[in-house]
């Protein structure tokens, strides 16, 4: 995570979003404005990659923070970090907005290796900390139509049927080359 | 141990099926049943949330507007508790519409402020500006005003005699397509500020209705009421 804007006595060093996150869930609203501020620039570029239209990532982002407002009593550290509990808050919020809008992301979605992909730089992978950086180079073994399935699963919210419209390809190949994917994820990640 | 490898592996891959939002709805609720029953299900559940959260490295950070963080910090339930709910609850529709003209006042004093800061200048006149809208909800529980300025875009809104403290309240413009815009949540416990998002705020005009519904905590799941509609109102110029 990016350093951020010093909290409380300045004491950076000493800043665990996990207890920050636990002291929400308290009603500690020092510590939400001080979570905001340390995530708020991470989670509105999830949403804004999600939500392309900035008012509307605005308001999706408000509606992030209301809940973790009232639901951080429901992270709990044994399961995963506050970054990830954040992260995956943020997603689905904003992937519930993107299709309860009634809208269906259409744009085919080219398997052929040629394709770029905007590559995670290395900087960025090195401030995300290392699980992120492993899953970066796990994903950068993978073939790129099958990263770029995995990305657009995440992101747009797109189910198994839908990548195989996107992809005009039948489901039983999708979900079979998704799922050679993921394995090899995990064994590359394990 | 009765559960072969492949059992755990088909287990493990759903459960980053599930993670990465791959299942159709009927498989993802299954799956999602099952997390609270099969601990070891919920655990590589987690441990694949965390791997999706990671592909978020590669998405840049922005930092948002500083009205959104106001907004959030409006919203949240007041520190003190102040007795204003209690004659909030108690007051009727023409206490209701005397205060959506002071809120009026309020967001329209609002937007001189903040035309003017920094540097404080005195004797600020308001530009001739779009006069401000109010509105006033009533239905089958309680009372919202709502006062929205189109210079600033800032919606101010007053929640009153809404019981059912599980739901959050939900404000909605429907514009004449008939298709609701969600407003936002709104604090029932004081007044409240908010930025009206964009989308929705080109449909915030003299004539147009607004309602209000109860919604899962966080707001409508789908960005369309899916609780009842339990107040609705016509916008009209203030004054």
């Amino acid at each position: 995570m990016a350093q951020a804007a010093g909290f409380g006595a300045g004491d950076d060093a000493g800043f665990s979003l996990d207890r920050a996150l636990m002291r929400v869930a308290d009603g500690d609203r020092a510590a939400f404005d001080a979570l905001y501020h340390r995530t708020s620039a991470k989670l509105f570029g999830v949403t804004l990659r999600i939500l392309p239209l900035r008012h509307e990532a605005e308001e999706v982002l408000q509606d992030i923070y209301l809940s973790v407002w009232r639901r951080a009593a429901t992270f709990d550290p044994a399961r995963g970090s506050a970054m990830t509990w954040l992260i995956t808050l943020a997603r689905n919020r904003a992937v519930d907005r993107l299709r309860g809008t009634g809208r269906r992301l259409t744009d085919p979605i080219e398997l052929a290796d040629a394709v770029a992909d905007p590559a995670p730089d290395a900087e960025t992978l090195a401030i995300a900390g290392d699980d992120a950086g492993r899953l970066g180079q796990c994903l950068d073994r993978l073939d790129a139509g099958d990263a770029r399935l995995i990305r657009t699963a995440f992101f747009d919210g797109a189910s198994y049927a839908e990548l195989a419209e996107r992809t005009a390809r039948p489901l039983g190949t999708i979900k079979s080359r998704i799922r050679r994917a993921l394995i090899g994820l995990r064994e590359c990640l394990a | 141990m009765t559960t072969t490898r492949s059992d755990h592996d088909d287990d493990d891959l759903l459960a980053a099926e599930l993670a990465l939002g791959l299942l159709d709805p009927a498989d993802a609720a299954r799956a999602t049943a099952r997390l609270a029953s099969d601990p070891d299900f919920a655990r590589a559940h987690d441990r694949w949330l965390t791997y999706a959260a990671g592909l978020t490295a590669s998405v840049p950070e922005t930092a948002p507007p500083p009205q959104v963080w106001a907004a959030i910090a409006d919203a949240l339930p007041a520190n003190d508790d102040a007795p204003a709910t209690g004659w909030l609850a108690r007051a009727g529709v023409w206490q209701a519409a005397t205060l959506a003209a002071s809120l009026a006042a309020l967001v329209m004093g609002f937007a001189v402020w903040q035309r003017s800061a920094p540097p404080p200048v005195p004797n600020v006149v308001a530009p001739a500006a779009a006069p401000p809208l109010v509105a006033v909800l009533s239905g089958t529980a309680g009372v919202v005003s709502v006062a929205y300025d189109p210079g600033s875009g800032r919606l101010a809104s007053v929640v009153s005699g809404i019981a059912d403290p599980a739901r959050a309240v939900e404000l909605w413009v429907i514009p004449a397509d008939g298709r609701p815009r969600s407003l936002g949540l709104l604090a029932r416990d004081r007044p409240g500020w908010r930025v009206a998002p964009g989308s929705a705020a080109q449909a915030l005009r003299a004539g147009v209705v607004l309602a209000v519904s109860l919604e899962p905590a966080g707001g409508s799941p789908t960005g369309l009421p899916t609780g009842p509609v339990i107040l609705t109102g016509k916008l009209q110029q203030a004054g």
